[in-house]
């Protein structure tokens, strides 16, 4: 009920400021723009939903971003230095950010380290192994050679939706960029692991309450080290949408992307307390963030503003979850006292 | 680049050659027989009312694009019909290819583009060219075709930097690079340009050490220090940037070094003309980056209000900004309207 409370807000809050672009930034309204934030935005969906993992076990994952970086390096490597063909780097790549996930994982369950600095010091291990490995120091011309790989680019391809509906003869509909679909695949997967898969119900139950968890006979170490592979795994993902869409990675690729990914986690309603949220919050968090930084832009209205309204929102989420902890508490309060 | 520019050769000079090319660079811009090029900021004929939108992307916050900007605000804003506005990139690929998508379909007339990487952004630059929207690129190039690329001549700029610094250590000693980080053209083509420069002019000196040090004024203090401890006859530095620079400068004032260490930087920037001046510094390869500025903001207004777009052009067209090797003899002739 809680979730729906603050999902029906963020629907709304979404759909008001989208209102508020249409009428006050030109173009805004049109169907490029919505194709720009589908193409722009849905990699960062998806970490944004990996990112809910960490922090529904109480935990959180500052090394998304070096994983995208360390993902897209091993692509570059695998495709150019290699050779080797897509339908190969694929499978490898969400194998490299999975492990990298669930490392972090191992560290925070097995060397009891605080979630907050086992993923930092990971975030630059990960960022440090990415300049280690990058092809583009080892081969000099390889930083101005563009991946052509049609598995790998062929994920920024776009779809003609709007055509095969008929809807284009009413209206200019947006081509839908194959990304968005990933993103919509990966909401769907997640989203049923958490509400109908056993794993999300030890989820939930290690982020609420650790120690009851443990006694129920939860496998919470598993649990965490799997929440945290997961992450790792919608990083992968991402990094090889960015991957396709830029032709190329950089030692840089993915650089402060985990502090975009928990703001929108955080604004979509997953509490950082732990045990509450779902998929639907964070996906739109990102949009929500996509929206008012091309809004503001059309209008033409400086980026540092764009900074400064997402740390407002963020506080504003923040506050929210803190009241509905507090609220929780005084709850079982008055039930224990009863 | 025959004829290389000497540490003699008068400021005033440089800026001349500079005019000639970019005349000549304007009209080989449009491919089009007949087009008028006409002279910055002198728009043609055009309907009542017309607004023209512009956009520069730059990589991060720093004194070379903010420079840049203030160049092509000049050229832009007195024309009266040009909404101009200058973006951040964040020095994030994906926040510059967002921005180069919300620009194409604002319908811009033009962008000036500091790509982050060269290959990451030519998809952006593929898809503005398919909207018939003219891309110019500043400092980096992308490996996507566009209208024109005006950079600073960082490779033969480094070369001359070499011979100087040779010339001023009597064509004899060790050296050692302050680097920037990784991945990055512009520091392969400054630090290839120098080591290239050395070879030929000043076989006798080694480079001794190549170390990353940030772009940082400060990290270079460290950095330098930990190479003078292994090389303590180390004769001199070379900043890949002008900030670097500064901090080997800062490093042989604290060692008393000072007058027998030799350091070049790179760049140009107001600080670093003042160390040259006040004695400190021995050079820098000095470009103004207003005029770079202005005269991409000058070709943009001529494809703009000449409704030439994007399609229209058969080849890229490339300019290399004029410099000079500024030292103690000649920085006091770089007027305080081109220190940026």
């Amino acid at each position: 009920m809680k979730i729906r409370l603050a999902s029906a807000a963020l629907v709304l809050f979404f759909a008001g400021t989208v209102a508020f672009f249409s009428v006050s930034a030109p173009r805004f309204a049109t169907a490029s723009t919505v194709e720009n934030l589908m193409s722009g935005f849905s990699f960062m969906a998806i970490l944004a939903m990996g990112q809910a993992f960490p922090i529904l076990v109480r935990g959180i994952d500052l090394s998304i971003g070096a994983i995208v970086g360390l993902v897209g390096m091993v692509v570059f490597d695998l495709s150019l230095l290699f050779g080797m063909p897509g339908y190969g780097i694929i499978p490898l790549a969400l194998l490299a950010g999975t492990l990298a996930g669930a490392l972090n994982g191992v560290l925070i369950v097995h060397l009891r380290l605080q979630p907050f600095i086992a993923t930092l010091a990971t975030l630059a291990a990960y960022r440090g192994l990415t300049y280690t490995i990058s092809g583009r120091q080892l081969v000099p011309g390889l930083s101005t050679t563009p991946i052509r790989d049609p598995w790998i680019t062929g994920i920024e391809s776009y779809f003609d939706v709007g055509g095969w509906l008929g809807l284009s003869r009413l209206v200019t509909m947006p081509w839908v960029p194959l990304s968005f679909f990933i993103m919509l695949a990966v909401f769907a997967a997640l989203q049923i692991l958490l509400l109908a898969a056993r794993f999300g119900r030890d989820i939930y139950a290690t982020g609420g309450n650790h120690e009851a968890a443990r006694l129920a006979g939860i496998q919470v170490k598993s649990v965490t080290i799997a929440a945290y592979a997961v992450s790792g795994f919608c990083a992968a993902i991402a990094a090889l949408i960015m991957v396709a869409r830029f032709t190329t990675a950089t030692e840089a690729l993915g650089t402060g992307v985990e502090l975009t990914a928990i703001a929108a986690a955080v604004i979509g309603g997953v509490s950082l307390a732990g045990g509450i949220g779902s998929m639907f919050g964070p996906a739109l968090g990102a949009f929500l963030l996509g929206a008012i930084l091309i809004g503001l832009t059309l209008q033409g209205v400086p980026q540092f503003v764009q900074q400064i309204i997402t740390g407002l929102i963020l506080l504003a989420a923040v506050g929210y979850d803190r009241l509905l902890v507090l609220r929780r508490r005084r709850r079982l309060a008055m039930a224990a006292a009863s | 680049m025959d004829d290389r520019t000497n540490d003699r050769r008068s400021f005033l000079k440089a800026m001349a050659v500079g005019s000639a090319a970019v005349a000549g660079a304007a009209a080989g811009m449009l491919g089009v027989p007949g087009a008028e090029t006409g002279f910055a900021g002198v728009a043609r004929a055009r309907a009542e009312g017309t607004r023209y939108r512009m956009a520069f992307i730059q990589w991060q916050p720093h004194t070379v694009p903010a420079a840049w900007s203030k160049g092509i605000e000049e050229v832009l804003t007195p024309q009266q019909i040009v909404d101009y506005e200058l973006l951040d990139g964040q020095n994030k690929v994906e926040v510059q290819a967002s921005l180069m998508d919300t620009l194409i379909s604002q319908g811009a007339s033009a962008i000036f583009l500091q790509p982050i990487d060269s290959v990451a952004l030519a998809p952006s630059i593929a898809k503005a060219k398919r909207a018939g929207i003219p891309v110019i690129t500043l400092n980096i190039d992308a490996t996507e075709a566009h209208a024109a690329h005006v950079e600073m001549n960082h490779y033969y700029g480094a070369m001359d930097i070499a011979k100087a610094m040779g010339d001023a250590m009597g064509g004899k000693g060790k050296v050692a690079i302050l680097n920037a980080p990784p991945g990055i053209i512009i520091r392969d083509q400054r630090t290839n340009g120098f080591v290239e420069g050395m070879k030929q002019h000043h076989p006798g000196i080694q480079i001794v050490a190549d170390q990353v040090a940030d772009w940082d004024r400060k990290k270079a203090q460290d950095v330098l220090n930990t190479i003078l401890a292994a090389n303590p006859d180390l004769g001199g530095a070379y900043g890949v940037n002008d900030s670097m620079a500064l901090g080997a400068v800062d490093v042989a004032k604290e060692k008393g070094l000072l007058g027998r260490f030799v350091v070049f930087g790179n760049d140009g920037e107001t600080a670093a003309l003042e160390s040259i001046e006040a004695g400190e510094l021995t050079g820098t390869q000095y470009t103004d980056v207003y005029q770079q500025g202005r005269l991409a903001a000058a070709a943009a207004t001529v494809l703009a209000t000449g409704g030439v777009t994007a399609g229209a052009f058969a080849q890229q067209s490339r300019l290399l900004m004029p410099y000079v090797i500024a030292t103690k003899a000649n920085a006091g002739s770089i007027q305080p309207s081109q220190r940026w």
